[in-house]
């Protein structure tokens, strides 16, 4: 058996602040030695106690970025103050020069009431020409078939039957929509868009699973104690990279089903660890 | 009077369990506290602490012995229920109890003491034992169910079951019969000379990063996987036996006797080779399937061929692996009636098909016992004895 752990080591084993290798160091000696086991379990104790207690505080902004608002606050307030008080004695004199009318000014006024006018007139038409759409769904079967798109927008670019000639021309109109209809229209500068990730069959019901267990583990991560921690992190790597790969070439090979299985094999593998520390994270206990 | 019994009577009714009437000497300060039970030749035993050693040893008393140096107080907890107004047989589901400092301020809290503890059972009982910090020790039992998470464990002559895990430490098994399941996380698995009981006694290992090194398993069924470890299997086959071993990354390496009769289908990356000392009849390698069962049509993808190595690094490759006979399989895919081949062989890699996952299918002997593997980016070696 090693030298026994003192408390600094201690300490900053908690605190996550050790290197890999002097971390592991210390959970190979802490699972040997029931004298540090025991100290660093009253530590953990100490630690969760304090926890608790300052949580109010913790969770709140810390005193300096409270502090540094305040300041921040007091400092603009000093200076719309200060901008304003210049601004006040000539305000009068601004507005008046608002109102005042000069050849020019009027000149000015009457193009600007002009424009909208035709504005309005131009709107009001194109209401009464154009009906309210109909939803791009319906519109579909009339689609022709999709064309790379050079716009990246969060909404679906909607349009109607078209040439590829006045796809080239016609500008281009994006309406933030939330149904996922895919009408791509092809344009000269095209920018390649993100595309969401494909799951591959048989995957969506391997993540939520995992994505259920992720977040059990995840809830009281913090009670978790560090040598159960740092196992969890190292075979969760592992576990990620097989899927990684594995996931690559079934992506690669769809018509192999022998990747697939490999993949899925990889899927049941984390499936497998997670529960494992979902049941080590509380402690084990007896089960008749 | 009558009140207070008759609350005593109602409190221990409530709790569901029955103190169990044992050999009890109260512990002096810094003295091993021991404590002992009659119980039935085939009870169950539990026991569990939250950091410390454990130790069990079967006997052939029918009593449970329970000692300790660190703890300081051992209790019995009898699950089984005992009727009213009747003498209690031998207890036949027992917990031990085992409170230090912490734990006695509130006895509530259950496998929360740190203490290494020694236990002696009747050799016929089922042990279930437990520690998140500790070493596991178990010997001559009829069933052991040991975890721990960091520890390593250990268990020898178990007779019926053995089911252990642990998520940090390693598991080994010696010289055990029945059915068992050991799996550790990042620890390796070491089984040693194991054998089935009754003909439905399953093998199963597995681990996430820890090799796995078997010797001498005899079990009818054997099944074994890992992410990224080694799996290391030698000893004879049984006959009509059933080997399965699965791996991500890392090798497979199996050790027969030389007249080991066996039927050997791997799925194994492109990439990798099998290497076999024996001498294998080669079935041919299973083409991709033109319709996929699970995943939907797509696209035909550009077939892409392998290219073939350099001429000098073949000729390297074949003056180093010289007494290696390399058996190429034909071009197209294969028929299924293959011929005899000579051993050892190299089954090389497939020059046509471009699948990452090849499928081969060989026979040694009559083709007894099964071995199917599955490495997705290990080499496969059958070697001889």
């Amino acid at each position: 058996m090693t030298r026994c752990l003192d408390e600094a080591t201690l300490q900053a084993y908690f605190d996550g602040e050790l290197s890999g290798e002097m971390m592991e160091h210390a959970t190979l000696h802490l699972a040997s030695c029931s004298t540090c086991a025991a100290a660093a379990r009253e530590m953990e104790e100490e630690i969760n106690l304090l926890m608790t207690a300052l949580a109010p505080e913790l969770e709140a902004s810390v005193p300096t970025e409270r502090l540094r608002q305040r300041v921040n606050a007091a400092v603009l307030d000093q200076r719309i103050g200060a901008a304003s008080a210049p601004e006040k004695a000539g305000l009068g004199a601004f507005i008046s020069s608002l109102l005042g009318f000069g050849t020019q000014r009027i000149l000015g006024y009457a193009s600007l009431v002009m424009v909208l006018a035709f504005a309005a007139i131009f709107g009001l038409v194109k209401l009464k020409t154009n009906p309210p759409e109909v939803p791009t769904v319906a519109k579909a079967p009339t689609i022709p078939p999709p064309v790379s798109t050079g716009i990246e927008s969060t909404g679906v670019i909607a349009q109607g039957p078209s040439t590829k000639a006045d796809v080239v021309h016609r500008p281009v109109r994006v309406v933030p929509v939330k149904a996922t209809v895919k009408a791509p229209v092809a344009t000269e500068n095209a920018v390649p868009t993100t595309e969401p990730v494909k799951l591959l069959p048989g995957e969506r019901s391997y993540l939520k699973t995992i994505a259920r267990l992720d977040s059990t583990i995840n809830a009281n991560k913090k009670q978790m104690r560090p040598s159960l921690q740092v196992e969890y992190e190292r075979n969760l790597a592992v576990v990620d990279r097989a899927i990684a790969a594995t996931r690559s070439a079934a992506k690669k090979n769809p018509n192999d089903p022998d990747t697939a299985d490999f993949m899925f094999a990889a899927y049941q593998s984390k499936v497998d660890l997670l529960n494992t520390i979902a049941d080590a994270r509380l402690g084990g206990g007896r089960s008749h | 009077m009558f009140a207070v019994a008759a609350a005593t009577g109602l409190i221990l009714s409530l709790a569901g369990s029955t103190p169990a009437h044992d050999d009890k000497k109260d512990p002096q300060p810094g003295q091993k506290v021991e404590r002992t039970l009659a119980v039935q030749p085939q009870a169950t035993i539990t026991l569990c602490v939250a950091s410390g050693a454990l130790t069990v040893r079967g006997w052939d008393k029918s009593e449970v012995r329970v000692r300790s140096n660190d703890a300081d107080q051992i209790e019995f907890r009898r699950i089984d229920k005992v009727k009213p107004n009747e003498p209690a047989p031998p207890a036949n589901r027992v917990d031990v109890m085992v409170l230090d400092k912490t734990a006695r301020a509130n006895p509530k809290l259950d496998c929360q003491a740190i203490a290494d503890v020694e236990m002696e059972v009747p050799a016929g009982a089922v042990v279930q034992v437990q520690t998140r910090d500790g070493d596991i020790d178990i010997a001559g039992v009829a069933g052991a169910y040991a975890g721990s998470q960091n520890g390593d464990i250990t268990i020898e002559r178990a007779t019926k079951l053995v089911e252990a895990g642990s998520v940090g430490g390693s598991i080994f098994l010696k010289n055990s019969s029945g059915r068992v399941n050991l799996t550790s996380a990042g620890g390796g698995v070491e089984a040693t000379n194991v054998r089935a009981a009754s003909a439905e006694d399953t093998f199963e290992v597995g681990t996430v990063s820890g090799d796995i090194q078997l010797d001498r398993i005899a079990n009818p069924k054997v099944m074994v996987k890992t992410v990224n470890g080694t799996l290391m299997m030698s000893g004879a086959l049984v006959k009509s036996g059933y080997y399965a071993f699965a791996n991500m990354t890392g090798d497979v390496v199996l050790t027969l006797p030389h007249d080991a009769s066996f039927r050997l289908s791997a799925k194994v990356s492109d990439k990798k080779d099998i290497i076999s000392e024996f001498a294998l009849t080669y079935l041919g390698e299973t083409p991709t399937p033109a319709a996929p069962t699970t995943l939907p049509p797509t696209p035909k993808r550009p077939e892409v061929k392998e290219p073939k190595p350099p001429l000098k690094e073949k000729e390297a490759l074949k003056e180093k692996e010289k007494p290696l006979v390399k058996m190429t399989p034909p071009a197209k895919a294969p028929a299924a009636k293959g011929g005899p081949v000579v051993a050892p062989i190299i089954v090389e890699r497939s020059p046509v098909i471009a699948p990452y996952v090849r499928r081969v299918e060989a026979i040694c002997g009559s083709g007894d016992a099964m071995i199917s593997v599955a490495s997705f980016g290990g080499t496969v070696r059958l070697k001889k004895l």
